[in-house]
């Protein structure tokens, strides 16, 4: 069976547990722009990250998720990655899900890069045996030298994106969720991670890309939609999606 | 290209999903997935105890040594505080602190199950039972390197050995069980509710002293023993450390540990299937 992805009325409220929730209710109220409140069944401060999203991704797409700070990309991402299970509605993923959200997934800092790898891997569910065998080529992306033999404590961030980043994009994954932080790294680094990144993103069956750089949504993707405060707004052509999201911001 | 509300929006027609299956099977699947990956914890419970001991030269075998000073330094006073000989009273402590390790590490450890591994939990979905094992693992791989005692002690103070020692090997099996509910247990309500784990903590510091780790049961007289014997952290202490000292345990500990085991499993289970995911949104 062929990857999909499908979303019927998907909705996740988040519950906000943290003291003087009345208070903290009227103040959200009055300033927020973005995102929903609202209040659930037993009168807690809830906000509403996605609402009732029903959407079906297919094989070979590449879809870009287009919204303003707080629209519900990320959110999104992690419900199609498996870790927030939707509070309403069903989600349906079939294929091997590998979500990129952010740089320093389980990075220990104390450890060193080397055992970074092997324990990353673990967490994409590959053995350390295996992983021991793929370390050097990994290492090798890296480009980081005897830092590699380091704690990751040591590191600049830029060095934690490219060690992150070696170990992601190492395994070949059917579907592929990612947030915008691979556009971090300097300039060499990047031409490199492109590179790498063309030859990832063709192996996959499915793409989902969160991100704000229009031109970087244009080039990897055919299909685009838009959230606004947790709704799905509009479904269509990268360009067309972006149209109306220039539109309606103004 | 149109504009219209998300309802009609991209369906194939399918209207609905197929079923998913209930919290319970889902529940059973993520404890099943995790024990399925026990290289997959086993080897994150490795790394934590290197990581606790890095650059240290004796690294792990400082646990050893810490409680060995600590029952050499109590064995000098505290037997004729109770009356004992010294050859009967050390070996007692030295299990009893031993076991009063693992039992006080999983619980204090088990709040941290699911707050402490926050990064990973939010960023890749792996079973939360593994959370759990590892934390387990974790407390017996530190358990392992304080057993090292036992055979020493023993040799050093010449003590009978008799076959009826290997039944402290069921007796840790059914620790580990009972320590995998309990920090699921104890991982998810501190996930929720941020004072538990400060009450746990001071809680298992008063059952120190009610449980007989540093004074001998038999120092006790009275209707209060009768509760204590009853506390299932002298069942769960009570069924290691009395094989390992060649004496029979209480009559009551097999049963109320069994109890405890089928209570707690049940209890674990239930709150794990009815809260598992929510536990993402908690951490």
């Amino acid at each position: 069976m062929s990857a999909s992805l499908r979303l019927r009325n998907v909705s996740v409220e988040f519950p906000i547990y943290s003291g003087g929730s009345r208070s903290l209710k009227k103040l959200l109220f009055n300033t927020t722009t973005v995102g929903n409140l609202g209040r659930d069944a037993r009168d807690r401060v809830t906000v509403l990250a996605l609402s009732d999203l029903s959407l079906d991704i297919r094989h070979g797409e590449r879809l870009a998720i287009i919204g303003a700070n707080g629209a519900g990309k990320s959110t999104l991402l992690k419900v199609l990655a498996g870790i927030y299970a939707p509070t309403g509605g069903q989600m349906h993923a079939e294929g091997r899900v590998s979500a990129l959200l952010t740089a320093s997934v389980g990075l220990n800092p104390d450890a060193t890069g080397r055992e970074n790898i092997v324990t990353r891997g673990m967490y994409m569910d590959v053995h350390p045996r295996d992983m021991r065998a793929r370390v050097e080529e990994i290492a090798a992306f890296t480009d980081l030298g005897y830092y590699i033999d380091m704690p990751v404590r040591t590191y600049s961030s830029g060095m934690m994106v490219r060690l992150c980043f070696a170990v992601a994009t190492s395994l070949r994954p059917e579907i592929l969720l990612m947030d915008e932080w691979l556009a971090a790294g300097d300039a060499g680094f990047l031409a490199k991670a492109r590179q790498r990144m063309e030859e990832f993103v063709s192996a996959t069956s499915i793409l989902v890309l969160a991100s704000h750089s229009l031109s970087l949504l244009r080039e990897w993707c055919n299909r685009a939609i838009l959230l606004e405060r947790g709704r799905l707004i509009a479904v269509g052509a990268v360009d067309e999606v972006a149209e109306i999201y220039a539109s309606r911001t103004g | 290209m149109a504009f219209a509300a998300s309802r009609e929006l991209d369906y194939d027609g399918v209207a609905r999903l197929p079923a998913a299956p209930g919290r319970a099977v889902l529940a059973w699947r993520d404890l099943a997935g995790g024990w399925q990956r026990r290289w997959m914890w086993g080897a994150l419970a490795v790394h934590d105890i290197k990581l606790r001991y890095r650059g240290s030269l004796l690294g792990p075998f400082w646990l050893t040594i810490s409680t060995a000073i600590m029952v050499v330094a109590m064995g000098v006073i505290y037997p004729y505080l109770f009356h004992m000989n010294a050859g009967r009273y050390v070996p007692y402590l030295a299990v009893g602190l031993i076991v009063w390790q693992t039992l006080s590490g999983i619980a204090n450890e088990g709040c941290n199950t699911f707050l402490g591994e926050e990064s990973v939990i939010q960023q890749v979905p792996v079973p939360f039972s593994i959370h759990a094992y590892r934390c387990v693992c974790r407390n017996f791989l530190v358990l392992g390197h304080n057993l090292v005692i036992v055979p020493f002690g023993m040799l050093v103070l010449r003590l009978p050995v008799d076959w009826q020692i290997v039944m402290f090997v069921p007796g840790l099996v059914l620790l580990a069980i009972n320590g995998v509910w309990l920090s699921i247990l104890l991982g998810m309500v501190s996930a929720r509710f941020r004072d538990v784990p400060p009450i746990v903590t001071n809680f298992i510091q008063v059952v120190f002293f009610l449980t007989p780790v540093i004074w001998p049961l038999d120092a006790l007289h009275g209707p209060l023993r009768s509760v204590i014997v009853m506390n299932p952290f002298f069942a769960a202490m009570d069924i290691v450390r009395a094989p390992l000292l060649g004496v029979a345990p209480a009559a009551t500990s097999w049963p109320i540990m069994l109890v405890t085991t089928a209570v707690g499993c049940g209890l674990g289970f239930a709150l794990f299937a009815r809260f598992r995911t929510r536990i993402a949104y908690w951490v």
